[in-house]
């Protein structure tokens, strides 16, 4: 049972579920992360110094170039990536780098994703069909 | 998407393991993107700095190059621009990483598979550019958004293993940029100022592409003052593409699907906004730095050409850098051996700067590089390196080229 249900394109990747790391910022695996250490290391992002590893990470829009396409596929074999990623508006290096390294991935919603997913949530992501679902909210 | 029948042959492994890996791949991103076919391409640029392939990426690499060569047939020209290895220099930035082995391993592998690597930077046409409406699958961020709004190929981001697949396919999914009503411009900006300097085309760049940052916006420039030069198009295009995702830009009346305004936006009324030298003034301040100890100067992103070089040499010959401060100017092989013939080299490694060839400072383990010198206020002319290198921990300053020199003497940032 979910608390809702959120359309978005359909995506790229495996149904996956796990809690969120969300914030109205932007992302890019180059600019933004310190992919050794498995934290947001840009002193200016919104989630500077937050753990993203095994997150489902749900941010504003894909930042920067290519770099991000082979820094996926390097995060997952060094299992230091996210659970899945989620953007309101997504671009070519996002979803091939996705695509290459099996990241759940969706794009497109019918909402801000960011306002209506908080940092602590449960939610589920079904790519295939466009969805994700908010099984739990963080209590405050 | 709709397949052909050699695609869908492709897909069913008749063209071979890479084949099928490749096509199923861009079906993948390009249903995604609501794709409806693909559109042959002839031409491959495959980005490949050591460090954002990672070692999974060349494993994937050599793991295509183990396949019997009718399994991995190319079915495109590909180049890959290493732009050199340059061993002394690399030795003293990484002193505890062998890149030399790890850069070997890549190109290997790429050659195996009959990528080109060779030494000069593509937005310098050291391979001949795609033609006018040519569709092609350049990775490189810098070479997408020149290719597109430079030269008018078409062209969206196919990233690393993206542009692999495009190799093995000779071709990419029709979306983005493919497409005639995606190339128009969305949005519309003035300068109201003629940009001193090639960062302040960078700046111009990095303003637009905050603005608008997303992939899909395409801008279109009205200029005030002379056309601007190609190198500085690509410092703004540069920066555009690194603070928005940008892949596209129209220059009214200089780039070649923008002669006038109607055209640019395919008859669209757009809202102009202005860009004015206020706003490039707040952009520098936002960096600061003035009056601190300056630990480097990285010249690069994108590298030099012979012109700037004559500049540099010239504001350093008979000077000397100061000795807290590491002066790097980065320039492919050829380039760099070009200079060393008319003298430029030596008279810039004699001031006690250093001529770097191969990838560039932001793209070669930048933060580790920074580690290893406990380096902290990094100058650059480059408002993309300024971009990337905060968030590797840098505090990053962006200067004219004469600024740049002239702290690198003075040992601090000066305004």
């Amino acid at each position: 049972m979910s608390l809702l249900e959120i359309k978005g394109h359909s995506g790229i990747g495996p149904t996956v579920n796990g809690i969120a790391l969300s914030a109205p910022d932007d992302f890019s695996a180059r600019y933004d992360l310190d992919r050794d250490r498995g934290i947001f290391s840009r002193p200016s992002h919104k989630l500077y110094g937050e753990e993203f590893v095994g997150r489902i990470l749900v941010l504003n829009a894909a930042k920067g170039g290519v770099a991000s396409a082979w820094m996926l596929h390097e995060m997952v074999e060094k299992a230091k990536a996210p659970l899945g990623l989620l953007l309101n508006d997504g671009n070519p290096v996002m979803a091939q780098g996705a695509a290459f390294a099996q990241i759940p991935f969706m794009d497109r919603f019918d909402v801000d994703i960011t306002s209506a997913i908080s940092t602590g949530d449960e939610i589920e992501i079904i790519p295939a069909r466009g969805i994700v679902r908010i099984l739990s909210r963080i209590k405050t | 998407m709709k397949l052909d029948d050699v695609e869908k042959a492709m897909l069913d492994g008749k063209y071979g393991r890479a084949a099928a890996w490749a096509i199923e791949f861009q079906k993948d991103v390009g249903t995604f993107f609501d794709a409806e076919d693909f559109v042959p391409i002839r031409l491959v640029h495959v980005s490949t700095d050591r460090e954002t392939m990672g070692d999974s990426g060349i494993a994937f690499i050599e793991e295509l190059g183990s396949l019997r060569p009718s399994e991995r047939y190319p079915r495109a020209y590909a180049t890959a621009d290493f732009r050199g290895f340059d061993k002394e220099n690399f030795s003293f930035l990484l002193p505890g990483r062998n890149l030399e082995v790890e850069v070997r391993q890549a190109v290997d592998a790429l050659g195996k598979l009959g990528v080109v690597t060779n030494h000069a930077y593509v937005n310098d046409h050291s391979v001949t550019a795609p033609g006018f409406g040519e569709a092609c699958g350049y990775s490189g961020t810098p070479s997408v958004i020149y290719m597109n709004s430079i030269v008018g190929a078409r062209c969206n981001f196919e990233a690393g293993p993206s542009s692999l697949a495009a190799f093995f396919t000779g071709r990419v999914p029709r979306y983005g940029f493919h497409l005639d009503a995606k190339r128009f411009a969305t949005h519309g900006f003035r300068l109201s100022f003629s940009p001193e300097n090639i960062v302040d085309w960078g700046v111009v760049g990095a303003l637009i592409g905050r603005e608008l940052n997303s992939y899909w916006c395409v801008p279109a420039l009205e200029l005030t003052g002379p056309p601007p030069t190609v190198l500085e198009l690509n410092h703004m295009a540069l920066a555009m593409a690194s603070y928005g995702s940008i892949a596209m830009f129209h220059v009214v009346n200089v780039t070649p699907e923008a002669p006038d305004w109607e055209t640019a936006a395919g008859g669209k009324k757009l809202d102009v906004k202005t860009v004015d030298s206020n706003d490039v003034r707040m952009f520098y301040q936002e960096w600061g730095g003035i009056g601190d100890e300056l630990d480097v100067v990285a010249l690069s992103t994108p590298q030099l050409t012979v012109t700037e070089i004559i500049e540099i040499a010239a504001l350093l010959d008979g000077k000397r850098v100061h000795e807290r401060t590491t002066l790097l100017i980065y320039a492919p092989k050829e380039i760099k051996e070009a200079c060393a013939r008319i003298g430029l080299t030596q008279i810039i490694e004699k001031a006690g700067a250093r001529m770097v060839h191969g990838h560039d400072f932001f793209a070669t383990f930048a933060k580790e590089i920074r580690l290893a010198h406990k380096w902290d206020r990094l100058m650059t002319h480059s408002v993309k390196m300024v971009n990337i290198c905060e968030g590797y921990g840098y505090q990053p300053t962006p200067a004219s080229i004469q600024r740049c020199i002239q702290s690198a003497i003075a040992g601090k940032v000066i305004g």
